[in-house]
């Protein structure tokens, strides 16, 4: 039985052991504590279900981001722009 | 209702990835997308006294990179004098004459399906919006820059268990969010 108490999960951490999972960053033993809890407990299987759907709807998405530097450089064109229309508008 | 005013100070942290999606799949070329959206901020900032307060701050910056995009078609075709249309035509040679048997092969990805794409990861930063910045910030960098969970945990000082936890959190969120029109 000290086995099984081992693995006991509650649905809290089947949850974030879920989002890990989907990342691929859950290890084995994780792994199989998730499939045991996931078999006992139906709203842990809906959960995953959608994690699940919007991991792949994530990925359908293709999201890009800017880099740090690619912001960086907005914002010193904005700066310059800005300064630029300032002294204009003080000439007028 | 909440009145919408313009901040152009967190323009750049709030939008650029957003104008950075809707432009990249129009454009194509990240150097271009980059000029567009440093135009789009810069004519934003200069035209700021138009805004009214109807839409929301995105929505307007969305109108006025709309109207810088359609201007670099222009740029760029102004040369040729007109858009060029280029259309193959059938050699005699091969089989099937039919201009149905010329089209593309469907299995491809057609620009529709990039598009509706694009309108997707819109919808999630849209949603993500919606989420406090810690959470989106930590989101985003492991979901779409891709960021190890060892580098976050360091860099916003919390351990890989709360990592977990907020990311399960935003996902949570935006699940509901976009549960109306994707799910």
């Amino acid at each position: 039985m000290k086995g099984l108490s081992l693995m006991k999960l509650s649905c809290a951490e089947a949850a974030s052991l879920c989002t890990k999972a989907e990342y691929r960053e859950a290890n084995l033993k994780e792994k199989l504590r998730l499939k045991l809890h996931i078999y006992l407990c139906r709203t842990c299987k809906d959960y995953q279900h959608n994690n699940k759907k919007l991991s792949s709807l994530l990925k359908k998405a293709n999201l890009k981001s800017c880099s740090s530097s690619e912001k960086e450089n907005f914002r010193k064109k904005m700066n310059n722009g800005n300064s630029q229309a300032s002294q204009e508008q003080k000439k007028h | 209702m909440e009145e919408n005013v313009l901040n152009p100070d967190k323009w750049v942290d709030r939008y650029a990835d957003y104008l950075f999606n809707y432009t990249i799949v129009r454009v194509n070329d990240r150097e271009v997308a980059n000029d567009i959206i440093s135009e789009t901020f810069l004519a934003g900032l200069n035209s700021m006294k138009n805004f009214k307060g109807d839409a929301t701050e995105r929505t307007w910056l969305i109108s006025i990179l709309k109207r810088k995009i359609i201007d670099h078609y222009r740029r760029i075709n102004s040369g040729k004098g007109q858009a060029e249309v280029k259309m193959n035509f059938p050699n005699s040679e091969d089989e099937g004459d039919w201009l149905e048997e010329k089209v593309a092969d469907l299995s491809d990805m057609t620009a529709e399906d990039r598009m509706e794409n694009t309108e997707l990861g819109l919808a999630i930063l849209e949603c993500l919006d919606q989420l406090n910045e810690k959470q989106a910030q930590i989101f985003k960098m492991k979901t779409i820059d891709g960021i190890d969970t060892e580098t976050i945990c360091n860099e916003f000082n919390i351990s890989p268990s709360n990592l977990w936890v907020i990311i399960h959190r935003a996902r949570t969120s935006l699940a509901k969010c976009l549960e109306k029109n994707w799910f």
